[in-house]
C-alpha cells in the first residue's frame, strides 16, 4: 500500500523458525528483496521506501536485536544464515533479491554462498564480511553514533535506544562474526556466481571504501561503487544515490554498467 | 627556491584582446602556427637554461591563451624538453570529465617519464559559459572531480562513482601515473573555501592573478588551516605566479615591458565580457570575499606599482633577486611561476636565458 506521501506502509509480523520468534517488516509487490540490517537493528531508510515500490521488500530482524530474546543459540554466522533462509522459506519464498547493511552483509554473505541457487541478485552495503585487521597494539575504536554519518546535521533526530539492547546486539555481533578476513568465508565468496554490488561511502569510518577493493578482486561477479560523501550510513546519507545505483542493478543486473537512459535534450 | 616558465600561447596576430568570447574573423593559421612555435621554442630554451617546471595552463575562446587542452600542449612539451617537470596550472576541473583528466595526465606523466605536476583548477568565471556549465556549483564540482581523479589514479579495482555532479558505473584507467601514488597535486587557495579544502585534503598551493599583501592574507589562513588538520606545507609546495621579464640594464627592462603594455598577460578574461562577469558574480561563484577575489582579477597599474604589489619581476638579475628575496620572505612561497611579462621575439628568448643563468642557480641557494 502506498500512502499519498509517497511512503509505502511497512507492516510488521512474525514468522517461527528454529525456536524463534522472528519480527519483520514488509512493503510492496514483486519479486521479494530481502534485506538484513546492521548493528542498531532495523532502519528503514528512504531506499526501503523507494525499493517497495518495485519489489516485495521484507527487513527482518536477526534474533538477539531489537526486543527479540536474548539470541545465544545461533553456533556462528553459518547456522544464523541457515535459520534465515528457513525463515525466507517459512514465508512462501523460493528465489529473492538478497542485502545486507554491516553485519547484515556479513550475514547476506554467509546465506548466498549457503543457498546462490536462490539468490537472483546481492548487494552488501557498507558490508562487515571483511574488515580492516587492527594494527599490532591497536584497540579497535567502539562505533559511535557520529561515525555513521559524514552529515549527521542532514539527519533526522534518532529515537534513543535502550543500553540494554545496544549491548546485548552488540555482545551478538562480536560472538558471531568471526575474524576480520575470515578465510572460508573468503573461500565461499571466491566461488560465488551471484551477481554482486558492492556499495561503500567514502567517507566511511567504519568499514573504509578501500575495502571494496578486496570484494572486487577475490568475487567472481562483483561490481563496487562508491557512494560519494558518505559514511557509513549511506542509505540514510545518500538515498537517491543508493536507490538510483540499487534500482538500476536490480533490474538490469550487469547489464547496469550500460546507460539506458536517454541523452537526448530537445526532440 | 624553483623557477617555473609559464607561456600561455598568446595568438601573435592581430586579434581582439577586449572581447570575450573573441571573434575568429581576423584569425589565420599562419599565426597560429607561429605562436604555437614560439612557445615551444621558448620552453625548449627554458629546459635548457635550467627552469626546473615548465607550465602550461587552460583557457578558452580567447587569442589571450591557444591551449584550451594544457594536456595536448604539454604532450608537445615533453618533445622539446627532456629534463624540467611539466606542471599542468589548469586542467579547470569542473568544466571537464574528472575521468578524462586522469586519464590524459596519467598518460602524460607515462610519456615524460614521471615528469608532470598536476595543478587542479576552477578556472576564471567565464570558462563555465565555455561547457555550458552553472558556476553555482563549480566548488561542490570542483571537491567531486578531485576524489574522483584521486580514486582513479590510486585504486587498483574497477570502481564505480555514485556521486552528486558525476556519476559513473565503472572505472579502471591505463595507463596510471607513473609517479607514486600519483603526480603531487596543486590547487589554488585564494579564497579561504579553497585554501581550507586544500588544507584538509592535504594539497599543495597556488596563487596567480593576486597581490603580494592579498596572498599574504591567503597563505596565512592556508598555513594555519594546514596545521588545524595536522601537517605543516614546506616552502616547495606553494608557488606563486608572477610576470617577469630580464634584460642587461633595469630602465631597458622597464622600457620592453612599457612597450608591450605593461606586462603580465591580460588579467581577469572575465572582464572583457561584463554580461557574463556578471552573471557568474550573481551566481555566488567568488565565495564569502568576493569583493577581495573580483578586485584581486582586476589590479592593473603602472610598472613601479605593479612591482610593489608583487604582480611583475622586472630589471636585471640582480634587480629581480631582490624582488625574488622579497618575495620569499613575505609569502614564504617556494616555487615561482614566472609568466612571460613581454613577447617581444629575441628579447623574450634574452630575457629566458638571462633569467635561467644568473637567476636560478642563485634561487635554488635560497
Amino acid at each position: 500500500m502506498t500512502k499519498p506521501n509517497g511512503k509505502n506502509d511497512f507492516t510488521e509480523a512474525t514468522v517461527e523458525v528454529d525456536g524463534f520468534s522472528i519480527r519483520y517488516l514488509e512493503a510492496g509487490t514483486g519479486q521479494p528483496l530481502i534485506w538484513f540490517h546492521g548493528g542498531g537493528g532495523i532502519r528503514l531508510s528512504p531506499v526501503y521506501d523507494n525499493l517497495a515500490k518495485q519489489h516485495r521488500v521484507i527487513a527482518f530482524e536477526i534474533p538477539g536485536f531489537g526486543n527479540s530474546a536474548t539470541n545465544d543459540r545461533s553456533e556462528n554466522m553459518l547456522a544464523l544464515a541457515r535459520t534465515m533462509l528457513s525463515a525466507i522459506t517459512a514465508l512462501g519464498i523460493d528465489s529473492f533479491d538478497l542485502a545486507g547493511t554491516s553485519f547484515g552483509g556479513s550475514l547476506a554473505c554467509w546465506i548466498a554462498t549457503e543457498a546462490p541457487e536462490r539468490v537472483t541478485t546481492l548487494v552488501l552495503c557498507s558490508p562487515a564480511a571483511i574488515r580492516q585487521k587492527p594494527s599490532p597494539g591497536e584497540t579497535p575504536k567502539p562505533v559511535t553514533p557520529d561515525m555513521l554519518y559524514h552529515h549527521p546535521e542532514r539527519q533526522p533526530p534518532a529515537a534513543p535506544r535502550p543500553a540494554e539492547i545496544a549491548e546485548k546486539e552488540l555482545v551478538l555481533m562480536k560472538r558471531l562474526r568471526g575474524p576480520a578476513r575470515d578465510a572460508e568465508l573468503e573461500s565461499r565468496l571466491a566461488e560465488l556466481e551471484t551477481q554482486t554490488l558492492v556499495l561503500f561511502g567514502t567517507e566511511d569510518q567504519v568499514t573504509p571504501c578501500e575495502l571494496g577493493e578486496i570484494y572486487r578482486a577475490i568475487m567472481p561477479a562483483c561490481q563496487q561503487v562508491l557512494i560519494y560523501d558518505a559514511a557509513h550510513a549511506i542509505d540514510a546519507e545518500r538515498p537517491e544515490a543508493v536507490t538510483a545505483v540499487m534500482q538500476d542493478f536490480l533490474s538490469r543486473h550487469e547489464s547496469f554498467l550500460v546507460k539506458d537512459q536517454s541523452g537526448l535534450l530537445y526532440p | 627556491m624553483k623557477a617555473a616558465l609559464f607561456c600561455t600561447t598568446r595568438y601573435e596576430g592581430p586579434a581582439s584582446h577586449t572581447t570575450w568570447p573573441a571573434a575568429g574573423d581576423t584569425y589565420t593559421a599562419e599565426w597560429a602556427e607561429k605562436s604555437m612555435a614560439q612557445t615551444l621554442d621558448q620552453f625548449r630554451l627554458g629546459d635548457e637554461v635550467g627552469f626546473d617546471w615548465l607550465t602550461v595552463a587552460e583557457h578558452h575562446f580567447a587569442p589571450f591563451s591557444m591551449t584550451p587542452n594544457p594536456m595536448v600542449m604539454a604532450a608537445a612539451v615533453i618533445n622539446v624538453a627532456n629534463r624540467a617537470k611539466i606542471a599542468l596550472l589548469g586542467p579547470d576541473i569542473p568544466i571537464l570529465d574528472p575521468v578524462r583528466v586522469a586519464e590524459e595526465l596519467s598518460m602524460i606523466d607515462t610519456l615524460s617519464g614521471g615528469r608532470i605536476v598536476a595543478g587542479f583548477m576552477r578556472g576564471s568565471p567565464n570558462e563555465y559559459v565555455t561547457y555550458n556549465i552553472n558556476p553555482a556549483e563549480s566548488r561542490e564540482r570542483f571537491q567531486e572531480a578531485y576524489q574522483i581523479i584521486k580514486a582513479a589514479w590510486t585504486r587498483k579495482q574497477p570502481f564505480g562513482w555514485q556521486g552528486r555532479y558525476y556519476e559513473y558505473r565503472t572505472i579502471s584507467i591505463w595507463p596510471r601515473p607513473a609517479q607514486d601514488p600519483h603526480p603531487p597535486i596543486y590547487m589554488s587557495v585564494s579564497s579561504p573555501e579553497a585554501g581550507e579544502f586544500a588544507a584538509k585534503n592535504r594539497i599543495n598551493a597556488g596563487f596567480a592573478f593576486t597581490t603580494l599583501q592579498i596572498a599574504s592574507k591567503a597563505a596565512d589562513f592556508y598555513r594555519a588551516k594546514c596545521r588545524e588538520y595536522g601537517w605543516e606545507p614546506e616552502p616547495e609546495q606553494i608557488v606563486y605566479r608572477i610576470g617577469m621579464h630580464c634584460a642587461d640594464s633595469d630602465d631597458e627592462a622597464i622600457d620592453d615591458l612599457t612597450q608591450t603594455g605593461g606586462g603580465q598577460p591580460a588579467v581577469g578574461l572575465a572582464f572583457r565580457n561584463r554580461a557574463v562577469e556578471g552573471a557568474v558574480s550573481d551566481s555566488g561563484f567568488y565565495g564569502r570575499d568576493q569583493e577581495e577575489q573580483r578586485g584581486r582579477l582586476q589590479t592593473r597599474g603602472e610598472i613601479a606599482s605593479r612591482i610593489e604589489k608583487g604582480q611583475v619581476l622586472v630589471g636585471t638579475p640582480e634587480t629581480i633577486l631582490k624582488q625574488i628575496k622579497r618575495l620569499r620572505d613575505e609569502l614564504g612561497v617556494g616555487v615561482l611561476d614566472l609568466a612571460l611579462g613581454a613577447q617581444l621575439g629575441d628579447k623574450t628568448m634574452k630575457s629566458i636565458e638571462l633569467f635561467g643563468e644568473k637567476v636560478i642557480p642563485r634561487m635554488h641557494e635560497l
